[in-house]
């Protein structure tokens, strides 16, 4: 790649991390601040099954070592933080790190491969009906599109999963054991999430706007005048940019349609992680969750910025 | 449901030393060894060691790797496991454990010579259960027990405090390595220990997977000879249903407590045995004595006379359980089965009311001097809620007729806790007990324990009970206290200060495969050593 091509995306990646770091300690901040001043005390999980007197309750922090005020707490977890310690968890003792290392890969495959499948419904329905206009075809394809965004991923879950066991009779949930073929059903999951996450239609319809506003720019129709390829003219503007847009803002979305999914088919990711520290208030981990998942959603908006000034070098400037 | 709010010390009869030897090896009982067993659990254990563990998930796991002082076998008998014999001495305040000997402690891949069980192992794992840094539910049951001696390698002694009853059946708790922990003063969740333990028992633990299964196999150095069964694995479960489908397909073998809902499906089906198995707890609407109109216990009557228990249990949990009368789980020996639970009767409720002085308002909801009977009930958000949720409805349906108003206010579990233990700011409550000591109710109707975070949320206080209360632990003769706890049961049956509901029956459910099993009530795996599966269906 020659330099001038390096620069902007140097540029642009500067500006994505020094704002994803600022974002993080926002997030950090503003998560530790709810959690702190939430009802429930995270060491009770350590003292249920016992009559946990005030006196018992202190003595669990003090044994643990924390400090009582929220800042003082706050400020050591950072501290910790940027040196890649995510602290431990309340309620395993297990290093969150680990755990969030573990759990954050399968949950990425989910949510990678949802958005994938979300895309590989999208794109064709918008582009055809972005070319073709309104046609006998685009208008069921449009409904069903809504349709299906509008089912909860929960209930799809469950009708996908008693389809499987009562007509296919087989069980469909992922579990490590190591049989033939069970990496086959964590397809369901991926396929299920990427149909149920309520945004499909609204890919669609920003993906085709996209695709009909490029086409009907001047340069597509003197490419069209001049016989060259007017796919090849409006694919950046028209599809690239758009799809990574859709990409970096429906991230969010997936990650919460994931909770779900992954507790519906037994999924070892971080939304079940998410659920269970939530519920302990277990705070290093839903921390750690919490940051993880900014991380995510700034990584596809960071992806973004980056097609975005590869197509338009320029852009870096703004 | 059965949401463990409270457990209690264990108690049972006492049963003179019987020693018995099993060498290590074969069981030689004429049973195939083989197979994998492998069986449903809702949730993940936190820990793995029988120290700072403290749900029943890991109870059950540390059941399976480690053994106690004593046991107790199927028909709740205390028998010898880590001490081949006892001596109770200076009027039972000395307990004296002669030790197997030859027991060894389960041996990792690439350890070196397996270490053997001795005396000294015992008295650091009391030393680590006391030590103030150690955060465990065992501590304050065991803070009768004045000191430890070794007395040599394999006789230990315990000088109690005080002569308590059923002393014996307490040294049940588990006895870990002290090779095991890496820190050797006290134990936290965070020392490797607590996730891969050394024990004693029946099962070492192999490893834990990626997706936290956990998978144990036989010790076939058991002291009670190895275990049948080859394998067990614990596989975690975020959603009940899907457990109870994981067994339709054979994805798991066994599920230790199934979901209410579920028990038609696996009833019908001929390849499953669905087993019940008596929980010490149960359910209850519990009053605050705070709000001065329920504090007339004619009020809190009428509401149980309101509510049509038979009915709520047989629509919503088909059946599966017992109604009760008073404070302690119908398995319990306490249990006064004498007193009869009120039954439904709505015409008496409101014959109550009016006695307390109640009169209708023209809104149909009854008052007092211009008080009105409208109250909240706050309910906890528990993980599988929809019983709970219609209990609760069915509750304040019930109650309407009667000219109350309830309010229902669901609440996280944790915001509950404060809104109940520490706030005090409800006025009826709907929760579970679960015990494991049957006969111990004296933290939940003692005046002395009202406060924050104590279990007398409710306030309330009598006399006549906190006098039973104390009376029933004073004394160590076992027949006297049985009777003062049936005279407890009546008073609190008729004072009313919760509106007890039932015990609902857990059920296993496993494959017919498994055989010769027996499970106990509360820890579950007890006897799973002797449990196996015909050579021909091990796979």
């Amino acid at each position: 790649m020659r330099l001038s091509a390096v620069k902007p995306i140097a540029l642009v990646m500067t500006r994505e991390i020094v704002i994803t770091t600022l974002l993080l300690l926002g997030v950090s901040f503003v998560v530790f601040v709810i959690l702190y001043f939430s009802p429930g005390d995270p060491f009770s999980v350590l003292l249920q099954g016992q009559m946990a007197s005030e006196e018992a309750r202190m003595g669990a922090r003090e044994a643990l070592g924390v400090s009582p005020s929220w800042y003082t707490q706050y400020v050591s977890w950072l501290v910790n933080m940027f040196q890649g310690n995510f602290g431990t968890s309340i309620r395993t003792g297990l290093p969150v790190l680990g755990e969030l290392i573990r759990t954050g890969i399968n949950t990425l495959y989910l949510t990678v491969g949802s958005l994938l499948v979300t895309l590989a419904i999208a794109i064709p329905i918008a582009l055809y009906s972005s070319v073709r206009g309104e046609t006998v075809f685009t208008w069921p394809l449009t409904m069903f599109a809504y349709v299906i965004s509008a089912l909860p991923v929960f209930w799809l879950g469950y009708i996908f999963i008693y389809f499987f066991m009562h007509k296919f009779n087989v069980f469909p949930v992922f579990s490590g054991t190591g049989a033939k073929f069970s990496w086959l059903y964590s397809l369901l999951p991926i396929f299920v999430l990427g149909i149920g996450n309520g945004t499909t239609s609204e890919v669609i319809r920003y993906l085709r706007d996209e695709m009909g506003r490029v086409m009907s720019e001047d340069y597509i129709r003197t490419a069209r005048a001049k016989g060259a390829s007017v796919w090849k003219h409006s694919f950046k503007e028209g599809l690239l940019i758009p799809v990574t847009e859709m990409i970096a803002a429906k991230i969010p979305f997936i990650l919460g349609g994931a909770v779900i999914v992954e507790q519906v088919f037994n999924w070892p990711g971080m939304g079940r992680m998410a659920w269970q520290a939530a519920q302990d208030r277990d705070f290093p981990v839903i921390m750690g969750i919490a940051i993880l998942a900014a991380v995510f959603v700034r990584m596809g908006s960071m992806f973004q910025r980056v097609v975005y000034v590869v197509v338009n070098p320029r852009a870096s400037q703004e | 449901m059965n949401r463990k709010l409270l457990v209690l010390l264990l108690t049972l009869g006492m049963i003179s030393a019987v020693s018995f030897s099993a060498d290590a090896g074969s069981k030689r009982d004429g049973r195939p060894d083989g197979g994998t067993l492998s069986y449903g659990e809702y949730g993940r254990p936190a820990t793995l060691d029988p120290v700072t563990s403290n749900e029943m998930i890991s109870l059950r796991l540390t059941e399976l790797i480690f053994n106690g002082l004593v046991g107790i076998n199927e028909k709740q008998e205390i028998v010898p496991e880590l001490a081949k014999s006892w001596k109770i001495s200076d009027r039972g305040r000395t307990y004296t454990f002669f030790l197997r000997k030859n027991v060894t402690w389960h041996q990792k891949e690439g350890a070196g010579e397996a270490k053997l069980f001795t005396a000294g192992d015992v008295v650091f794992t009391h030393k680590i259960m006391m030590h103030p840094r150690t955060i465990t539910p065992l501590k304050v049951r065991y803070e009768f027990i004045a000191s430890v001696t070794k007395i040599d390698d394999y006789t230990v002694k315990f000088t109690l405090k005080r002569p308590i009853l059923n002393a014996l059946a307490k040294f049940s708790f588990k006895i870990i390595p002290s090779h095991g922990p890496s820190n050797r003063h006290f134990l936290t969740r965070e020392d490797p220990f607590a996730q891969s333990p050394i024990g004693t028992g029946p099962y070492i633990l192999k490893n834990v997977t990626a997706d936290r299964e956990i998978i144990l196999v036989a010790n076939d150095n058991y002291f009670k000879g190895r275990p049948h069964i080859d394998k067990f694995v614990a596989k975690p479960f975020a959603d009940q249903n899907i457990m109870t489908q994981a067994l339709m397909f054979n994805a798991i073998d066994m599920i230790v407590l199934v979901n209410p809902r579920d028990i038609p499906e696996i009833q019908g089906d001929k390849r499953y045995v669905l087993q019940p198995y008596n929980a010490l707890s149960y359910s209850f609407f519990g009053y605050n004595m705070r709000n001065p109109l329920l504090r007339d216990k004619r009020v809190r009557k009428a509401f149980t006379y309101a509510v049509n228990r038979k009915e709520m249990l047989a629509s919503f949990f088909n059946r599966q359980g017992t109604i009760i009368s008073g404070p302690f789980a119908p398995g319990s020996w306490a249990y006064n089965l004498a007193v009869k639970p009120f039954r439904f009767n709505p015409e008496k409720a409101m014959a109550l009311l009016k006695e307390a002085g109640f009169t209708k308002g023209s809104d149909g909801i009854m008052a007092k001097g211009g008080k009105k009977l409208s109250l909240t009930l706050k309910v906890p958000i528990e993980k599988e809620s929809e019983a709970v949720k219609r209990v609760v409805l069915a509750f304040k349906n019930y109650l309407k007729n009667i000219g109350v108003a309830i309010k229902v206010e669901f609440k996280e579990w944790q915001s509950w806790k404060e809104d109940v233990f520490l706030e005090h700011d409800f006025d009826i409550i709907f929760a579970s007990w679960v015990f494991d000591d049957s006969a111990d109710i004296s933290s939940l109707f003692h005046s002395a324990e009202i406060g924050s975070w104590k279990n007398n949320f409710g306030g309330y206080s009598n006399p006549k009970v906190d006098s039973l209360i104390v009376e029933s632990k004073l004394t160590l003769d076992h027949e006297k206290r049985r009777t003062i706890n049936r005279k407890l049961h009546a008073l609190l049956a008729d004072e009313a200060p919760y509106t007890f509901l039932w015990t609902l029956t857990n059920y296993a459910a496993y494959h017919k495969k498994i055989r010769h099993v027996a499970i106990h009530p509360y820890k579950y795996f007890s006897f799973a050593d002797d449990w196996f599966i015909p050579s021909g269906s091990q796979k």
